[in-house]
């Protein structure tokens, strides 16, 4: 026989812990050490110095814009840039608390389970996030590719033969099933889906 | 792990708990039903299953948002179960081991070298290159720990009691087999000091460097003994199998992600589109690069499957080929390869093999086998150079001055241009023999490991047969000592004195080639706008030869490292050396690869290859242990009949239940129903591996028929939703 006690309100118990304790949180729920969570704290702050207070005692709720964010050096030569940072953020408008910045890079981060990459990289390439990568979806992903110099003809045949490829319930768009079904099967994407910080 | 996720399972609970948590609008794509969702209410009933360190592993891999995932953990960590003291054990137990496994993994990166570079070398020149400057990481990492290991049983108790501690064995032996005297006489020349560092003689000979500075002594106090022979050998021994553990071990880590990944077709279009992006690709040229990368490999499947009339598809592809020799030029066929991944190619090929006559093809196979063995006899005249060069050496030895160091390193120079000459023209025979791309790769490849593996064994084959007079022990010279006496008074010190100088030779090629060739041709093609410079262009970072070169000068320290126990730190400061040098050049002088490298199986075949050469100096090894007599004039095992024989006779010493028990071990009667058993267990492992597999494709196809029966589902509702509105329409139109 257990016994549990479930509390009843918790948000507001998060704004009671201290620094130290925020960080533990963090560490549990991502993959990164203390080390590289205060290195990450740093960068985060370095960011938007004036925005970014050094002390997280009371787990404020600052964030930082999509515009920022993607200038870091390792983003910005990345041409899905925006779409990671919005797959992130809670409003889906690419603005990161520190919480979900730690959290988009534990995902890119090399220990990382090939999973919850699949999951992401899932919602990264669904342009008009509606859970489905359809033609459009991978119209936008190739040209941001290719940096728009296939022919319109070649961006069509190379889509159609994607899905073909990797559809497997006929409905003519990739659901999460196939694309994790086409994914698992490709050796490199544990080493490409990967950022170093 | 799905213990706490559950497919759809509560969704409506989670939602109305997303709610209360947030009282932000949440986007629909939160509430989807593609991926596994976090089960809130599902919590209490499960965690009293699993224990506290299950539950920071699934909530890192749960797809959630930081928010809810830390609310989440708040909840978890508040929850009091009542649990029995020997599970609350178990838990407190199972979160320190957690904890202990952070730690080390902190402290470890704080030894992680050259960490910063490895990084900008991958995000510039992309994971192929990355792989070689971590293949050579591993490497220095190897060295150095061996070498601590030889300085912590060897080394550092040598000098130690070297002063103290007796003779094992009382002197034994002819008079003549055991005068040694490596020291010079008379004026010795300063620039004989830098001659003899580089060729391991004079005041090198008689020091810790070379096996045979080491004494036969054996210090025995009232507590403690230590048998110094005992220990080189023991030393010896246990360094190889340990860098064997240290490879499998590596290469374990490799294999799983090759095989995780299964066997799957290369390069088709969705995996070129949502793979090929490297998210670690740094800087504006390298972005550029890749794109037009993505763009080639896409466009050459393009091509083939627009079949816009066999005209235009032969242009393109007679331009490709034309653009593949030019490659060609630069890049050996290896990495050209590795780097293309096309298996249109191959299917290109593959039809025009399929469309030939008989006459073709028979003119075809002949001219195939004797390209193959024009490039044996290559090979084979690569090797009786090196024999002749050699033995010219050896005859030689003793010379004084600039041509004397010269006639010192001719072994080593033969090898080296061996090396690069016989792959070049290998290179232009393979054109000739027109393989698929694929076959072509592995040929060149095997070629290469096999020659200069094998070469290396020819150039101490030649030495043993100088030193065991051809292996004859009657001979005029070998009859007193069972050695050639008059030519190597210490043999032991000849052969490391050998390792040593292709160990230095090696690196001072590297270093001249940085100097003389790829800078010079870098200004060249940088300030000379002619359309030959422009044709040539920048050099390309071969990562298969250079890995070659790696594996060849390992398999050099590993044959030498019996002679030469200083060896394993030589070759760890020439490989820190080799690091700069090449990252230097990587940066300087070599342009981005415009094709990508596969680096995951490049890694587990680096480590394959290098088992080759660690096999070789095994077979040394146990040679020299078990079979050649030891110098009588010099060394920790002077007076014993072959280096092994100190094992048994140390055995005496120990007391009689160990000895029992250590010939129990070695006896047939425990060893048989061991190996017996290892089959055994080997048996069962690869049959669980097939069923694996086998379950595995089962679940493949089973995947690819839900697809269908659902799709002829959707059909069949089609079908008769349109019978039932056809009545309806004739009843409707009939009133």
């Amino acid at each position: 026989m257990k016994i549990f006690i479930v509390p009843s309100i918790i948000s507001h118990r998060l704004q009671t812990i201290s620094v130290s304790a925020v960080f533990l949180s963090l560490q549990d729920c991502t993959f990164f050490t203390r080390k590289e969570i205060l290195r990450l704290h740093g960068r985060y702050h370095e960011l938007a110095p004036h925005l970014v207070p050094m002390d997280y005692t009371n787990d404020p709720d600052c964030k930082l814009p999509l515009a920022l964010i993607v200038n870091m050096p390792e983003l910005k030569e990345n041409p899905f840039r925006n779409r990671i940072v919005e797959s992130f953020s809670e409003d889906g408008m690419g603005n990161l608390s520190f919480n979900e910045f730690v959290d988009m890079f534990s995902v890119l981060s090399e220990t990382a389970s090939r999973e919850l990459k699949a999951i992401y990289a899932f919602k990264i390439y669904d342009f008009n996030v509606d859970n489905y990568l359809c033609k459009e979806d991978l119209e936008k992903t190739l040209n941001r590719l290719t940096k728009e110099e296939l022919t319109p003809e070649e961006v069509e045949l190379v889509c159609q033969k994607s899905i073909e490829e990797a559809d497997l319930d006929g409905d003519n768009k990739l659901s999460f099933a196939d694309f994790e079904n086409m994914i698992t099967r490709a050796p490199d994407f544990l080493s490409t889906f990967h950022i170093r910080i | 792990m799905d213990s706490e996720i559950q497919r759809q399972g509560s969704r409506n609970g989670y939602h109305g708990d997303q709610q209360s948590l947030r009282s932000r609008q949440v986007s629909s794509r939160v509430s989807n039903q593609n991926y596994p969702q976090f089960n809130w209410s599902s919590t209490p009933a499960e965690d009293d299953v699993e224990g506290s360190s299950e539950m920071p592993r699934d909530l890192r891999s749960s797809p959630l948002h930081m928010a809810l995932k830390r609310a989440v953990r708040q909840v978890q960590q508040m929850q009091v179960p009542v649990v029995s003291s020997r599970e609350s054990w178990k838990r407190n137990k199972a979160k320190s081991l957690r904890k202990l496994k952070d730690n080390t993994r902190e402290f470890l990166y704080l030894f992680a070298l050259w960490s910063k570079s490895l990084q900008k070398i991958g995000g510039n020149f992309g994971g192929g290159v990355q792989s070689f400057f971590l293949f050579l990481r591993f490497l220095v990492v190897l060295n150095f720990v061996s070498f601590l290991l030889i300085a912590g049983f060897v080394l550092i108790p040598s000098i130690v009691f070297r002063s103290v501690g007796t003779g094992l064995v009382n002197s034994t032996g002819p008079e003549e087999c055991m005068e040694y005297d490596p020291n010079p006489q008379g004026l010795v020349l300063f620039y004989n000091y830098f001659l003899d560092l580089l060729s391991g003689t004079g005041f090198m000979e008689y020091s810790y460097m070379f096996y045979g500075y080491y004494n036969n002594t054996m210090v025995d106090d009232t507590n403690f003994s230590y048998n110094i022979p005992l220990a080189y050998l023991f030393t010896a021994v246990f360094y190889f199998a340990f860098c064997l553990i240290f490879i499998i071990a590596r290469m374990g880590t490799a294999a799983r992600v090759a095989v995780a990944t299964g066997g799957s077709a290369v390069g088709n279009y969705s995996m070129i589109v949502f793979t090929s992006w490297d998210y670690g690709c740094l800087g504006d040229r390298a972005t550029k690069l890749k794109q037009k990368n993505i763009h080639y490999r896409l466009q050459v499947r393009g091509d083939l499957s627009y079949l816009a009339g066999w005209r235009t598809l032969r242009k393109k592809w007679w331009r490709f080929l034309i653009r593949v020799t030019c490659f060609q030029m630069n890049l050996s066929p290896t990495s050209f390869l590795f780097l293309c991944q096309v298996d249109l190619e191959e299917e290109m090929i593959k039809k025009r093999a399929a469309s030939l006559t008989t006459n073709q093809k028979v003119v075809l196979y002949a001219l195939r086998v004797f390209m193959c063995l024009v490039a044996f006899g290559l090979i084979i005249g690569a090797f009786y150079g090196i024999f002749l060069a050699t033995e010219f050496s050896q005859e030689k030895s003793g010379k004084e001055g600039i041509l004397g160091l010269i006639f010192e390193y001719l072994p080593s120079i033969v090898i080296t241009a061996g090396n690069f000459l016989v792959p070049l023209m290998c290179d232009q025979i393979a054109l000739i023999e027109r393989y698929a791309p694929s076959t072509t790769v592995i040929v060149a490849l095997l070629r290469a490991v096999f020659l200069r593996l094998v070469s290396l064994g020819v150039l101490l084959f030649t030495l043993w047969r100088q030193i065991t007079c051809d292996g004859n022990t009657e001979s005029a010279e070998c009859k007193l000592c069972e050695y050639n006496y008059n030519f190597y008074p210490c043999w032991e010190t000849r052969v490391g004195q050998e390792m040593y100088k292709l160990t230095l030779f090696d690196l001072l090629i590297n270093i001249a080639v940085l100097v003389l060739v790829e800078f010079p041709r870098r200004m060249v093609v940088d300030n000379w706008s002619n359309k030959l410079a422009q044709w040539v262009g920048r050099q390309e970072f071969v990562v298969s030869s250079n890995v070659l070169g790696l594996v060849y000068g390992q398999t050099v320290v590993w044959t030498g490292a019996l002679f030469c126990p200083l060896l394993p730190l030589i070759n760890t400061v020439k490989f820190i050396i080799l690091f700069y040098c090449k990252r230097i050049t990587l940066f300087n002088n070599c342009r981005p690869a415009l094709k990508t490298f596969r680096s995951t199986t490049s890694t587990f075949f680096f480590l394959v290859v290098l088992l080759f050469g660690w096999s070789l100096a095994t077979v040394v090894m146990v040679y020299s242990l078990a079979e050649i007599r030891p110098s009588m004039g010099c060394g920790p095992f002077r007076f014993f009949p072959n280096m092994w024989s100190i094992v048994p006779r140390s055995f005496s010493s120990l007391s009689e239940t160990t000895e029992e028990f250590l010939f129990f071990i070695g006896s047939q009667a425990f060893s048989i129903p061991l190996f017996v058993l290892f089959c055994v267990v080997m048996c069962y492992f690869i049959a669980l591996a097939s069923v694996y597999g086998k379950s595995v494709a089962l679940l493949r196809a089973q995947l690819k028929l839900e697809g269908r029966d659902k799709q002829f589902l959707v059909k069949q509702i089609e079908k008769l939703s349109r019978q039932l509105q056809i009545p309806q329409h004739t009843a409707g139109a009939g009133q």
